[in-house]
């Protein structure tokens, strides 16, 4: 069962209906989290959201208490907030991206996606993580082709990983792959 | 009798009547039996009583009025902390008895217009627009809202006879949503062309509109989509409401079912052309009205996106009532099939002032000057009708 932990977005439930592709999904309030269910969970996925990280120490807790212990996955806000928890700085950037489609590629050969493939994905973030980045196991993994802003962290040892955009998106080509491809490593 | 007449008389008779937009002319509901005033407290159940029948058998089996703005929000858990307003109820369904078609040319002129000719008051002047617009800018900076929609009031003291607004009104600007509620101490006029729900058996659809062209000589259909597709603003707005869209029926639709059936299409209409997309599903079975209404009121397309936080910071924001304004108009039948629009280019005259209330967006890339007089312009046609 995956565990969605909606932050408020009005695009969280386009994010239960892809991972519904995939298993059973239970998805509540980050101030509604049913501990039981949430212990039961197999996966646990952070929403997109209004607002930066530290608007939900809840969620940070929830992502401490659970890192090495189950598969997490961040998206937009959730990408953010598990950097946030690692240390990593999230702040406003010059240029605003929302309902953006972007052209990303990955620039890792340790991804679980294949070095140098590219995607198209839509986007809908005021903020972006603050670089250099480093935390342990972690890498960045995709980038803007033209930003170069970080657009995924993977984290292979732990099972964790991160989207700065919108998989679940119609602007994003290719989502429910990327998305099948996380649920089965 | 002719249906021209039939207006006249009705106008004459003083019995209220609603007029809505139907595919090929207008429906007239009257005689109406039962009236119900919403409050905060009897909505929901308003909404489960009204279809907990399981077959429709007359055609004027079903409630027709209106949901509010703030009835809206409460619904969904959001307070709006006191506003000054024109104590307006907050929502109104009749139950019609009796309903008639008619033709898309409706003839009713009134040309003794009482008292319609005071000019209008704005709420806020360019200067404090201003203010607000740049405060909401920081707000989309932060990331507490992607998109917002301010919303400003032209208001004058006014009788009016709604018919003949209404027939005017339609002349010059049909819509698709375009309707008018006639009662004893009120009245609402509206173009709006803008569908929220429309819900038959477990199938809903919702057709966004983001984006706006006024016509001019030099355009024509095809102009119009190259001019939306090029234009970044636009296309990014248009966007965001589709996956907000989106995610709205994936709360009550089957996982897989929603599909967005029309994709970024311009539609025409006399004065303008409009971006839209038609986006729909199929309804989870134990899926009930007060589920929907829910989950798609108020309309994304008119508050921002993402809608709760939004919808906060616009009521912090507010000082007036929206009142009607990007509420719900339509029906609910008895079968819990429904139609519902959003409200938007209205008149609403209660207390013998009139009140026309229109918004535009904020997002990143949005101009203060430019906002304030595309809010301008949208009030202007519905001003003209005073004229």
């Amino acid at each position: 069962m995956i565990y969605i932990i909606d932050h408020q977005d009005s695009f969280t439930h386009n994010v239960v209906h892809q991972f519904e592709n995939f298993d059973e999904v239970f998805c509540t309030n980050f101030n509604k989290i049913n501990k039981k269910k949430l212990k039961e969970a197999e996966v646990i996925v952070f929403s997109p959201g209004p607002g930066a990280p530290k608007d939900y120490p809840i969620s940070s807790k929830i992502y401490k208490k659970y890192k090495g212990k189950k598969k997490i996955i961040g998206i937009c806000l959730g990408f953010q907030q598990i950097l946030h928890c690692e240390n990593g700085k999230i702040i406003e950037q010059k240029k605003i991206y929302h309902g953006f489609q972007s052209k990303i590629k990955v620039i890792s050969k340790n991804s679980l996606f294949k070095k140098n493939s590219q995607f198209t994905v839509g986007r809908y973030h005021s903020l972006k993580l603050k670089e250099p980045f480093a935390a342990k196991n972690f890498e960045i993994t995709m980038r803007c082709d033209i930003s170069n802003t970080a657009m995924t962290i993977e984290n292979n040892k732990e099972k964790i990983y991160g989207f700065q955009f919108h998989p679940e998106s119609f602007l994003t080509e290719n989502g429910n792959l990327l998305i099948k491809k996380i649920l089965s490593a | 009798m002719t249906k021209i007449n039939y207006l006249r008389k009705i106008s004459e008779s003083e019995k209220p009547f609603i007029i809505y937009k139907s595919d090929k002319g207008f429906d007239l509901y009257t005689d109406f039996s039962k009236k119900i005033i919403l409050t905060n407290n009897n909505i929901q159940n308003f909404i489960n009583k009204a279809t907990q029948f399981k077959s429709k058998r007359k055609e004027t089996d079903l409630f027709i009025g209106f949901f509010g703005y703030e009835v809206l929000n409460d619904l969904i858990g959001i307070k709006i902390k006191k506003q000054k307003s024109l104590k307006f109820p907050k929502g109104i369904f009749y139950k019609p008895e009796t309903k008639i078609k008619l033709q898309n040319k409706l003839d009713y002129k009134n040309l003794e217009l009482i008292n319609s000719k005071k000019s209008f008051k704005i709420s806020m002047n360019k200067a404090s627009y201003k203010i607000i617009f740049d405060k909401f800018k920081k707000k989309i900076k932060s990331g507490e809202t992607y998109q917002i929609k301010i919303c400003t009031k032209y208001s004058n003291k006014s009788e009016i006879d709604a018919l003949d607004f209404f027939c005017r009104l339609v002349k010059t600007n049909m819509a698709p949503e375009a309707f008018m509620i006639k009662d004893k101490d009120y009245s609402i006029i509206s173009c709006s062309p803008e569908n929220l729900i429309t819900k038959k058996n477990d199938l809903i659809t919702t057709k966004p509109i983001a984006g706006t062209l006024k016509k001019n000589k030099s355009l024509n259909k095809i102009k119009a989509l190259a001019f939306f597709r090029k234009n970044l603003k636009e296309t990014k707005e248009h966007n965001m409401i589709v996956d907000m869209e989106r995610s709205d029926l994936s709360k009550i639709c089957k996982p897989g079912s929603v599909k967005i059936l029309k994709k970024k299409i311009v539609e025409e209409y006399k004065d303008l052309y409009h971006y839209v997309s038609l986006i729909g599903g199929q309804l989870k079975n134990k899926v009930t009205s007060l589920d929907i209404i829910k989950a798609m009121m108020p309309g994304g397309s008119v508050i921002g996106c993402p809608k709760i936080s939004t919808l906060n910071l616009l009521n912090k924001q507010e000082k007036k009532s929206r009142n009607i304004y990007t509420g719900s108009f339509g029906y609910l039948k008895f079968n819990g099939d429904m139609r519902f629009n959003i409200i938007i280019r209205s008149i609403l005259n209660f207390n013998g002032k009139s009140e026309i209330s229109v918004a535009s967006g904020v997002v990143i890339d949005s101009n203060a000057g430019h906002e304030f007089n595309e809010n301008y312009i949208k009030a202007k046609s519905l001003m003209d009708l005073y004229k």
